[in-house]
């Protein structure tokens, strides 16, 4: 599953999209907004068709690449205060090396090239934070 | 022939608007709009070099020719981050 959305996201949601009998290992990752002075949350932008298609061949790639089973992406846009999940990844695999590898490679693809920005929100004036 | 252009995140907020129709000749490649589009609003020209240009959800190099109906998008670097 592919989704880009304004609600929370519901983790087990993700992580049962991915389930299969033949994968030995499921590794997930939880994107969270963190603590930080100023900060009280932050605003994700899209361009949600492009986001889209780039996740689906993103997705399809690391499949490939690492030999994967099954690969699941949830993000949120609009405000996520400190504490929730910007972003969620589940990944199957027969055996845990390749999951982990593969969530690993595919998060940083992730923040490298889907467009998605984000700004800050707090007390004082916006500026955009690097992931 | 018309094209629309989307903008996002800082680019767009300098252009205080994130859709907008443009109107060009027949042949006009997208580095020739973008030029135009600084132009018009120089307060983007300082982002040239680091701007990404989507031409209908895809990626594209500046000399790609743009045709009727197109969607053009300037983004800004989606920027690799900390790990």
């Amino acid at each position: 599953m592919i989704e880009i959305q304004r609600a929370r996201i519901d983790v087990e949601e993700v992580v049962n999209s991915v389930r299969r009998d033949d994968a030995g290992a499921i590794v997930v990752f939880l994107g969270s907004v963190r603590l930080d002075p100023e900060v009280q949350a932050l605003d994700y932008e899209v361009y949600k068709p492009m986001a889209l298609r780039t996740l689906t061949e993103l997705v399809e790639r690391t499949k490939e690449k690492f030999g994967v089973l099954e690969m699941s992406i949830a993000h949120r846009v609009g405000r996520v205060p400190v504490g929730g999940d910007s972003v969620v990844i589940a990944c199957a695999a027969a055996h845990r090396s390749e999951a982990f590898a593969a969530c690993a490679w595919v998060m940083d693809e992730v923040k490298r090239i889907v467009p998605i920005w984000k700004t800050e929100a707090g007390p004082r004036k916006p500026r955009t934070r690097r992931h | 022939m018309q094209v629309q252009v989307r903008l996002f995140a800082t680019y767009r907020e300098i252009v205080g608007a994130g859709q907008f129709a443009w109107t060009l000749r027949d042949g006009t490649t997208v580095g020739q709009l973008v030029d135009a589009v600084l132009a018009k609003y120089p307060r983007l020209v300082g982002h040239g070099k680091s701007m990404l240009l989507a031409v209908n959800h895809e990626v594209v190099r500046p000399d790609v020719v743009l045709r009727e109906g197109d969607e053009v998008a300037l983004l800004p670097p989606v920027s690799g981050g900390d790990r």
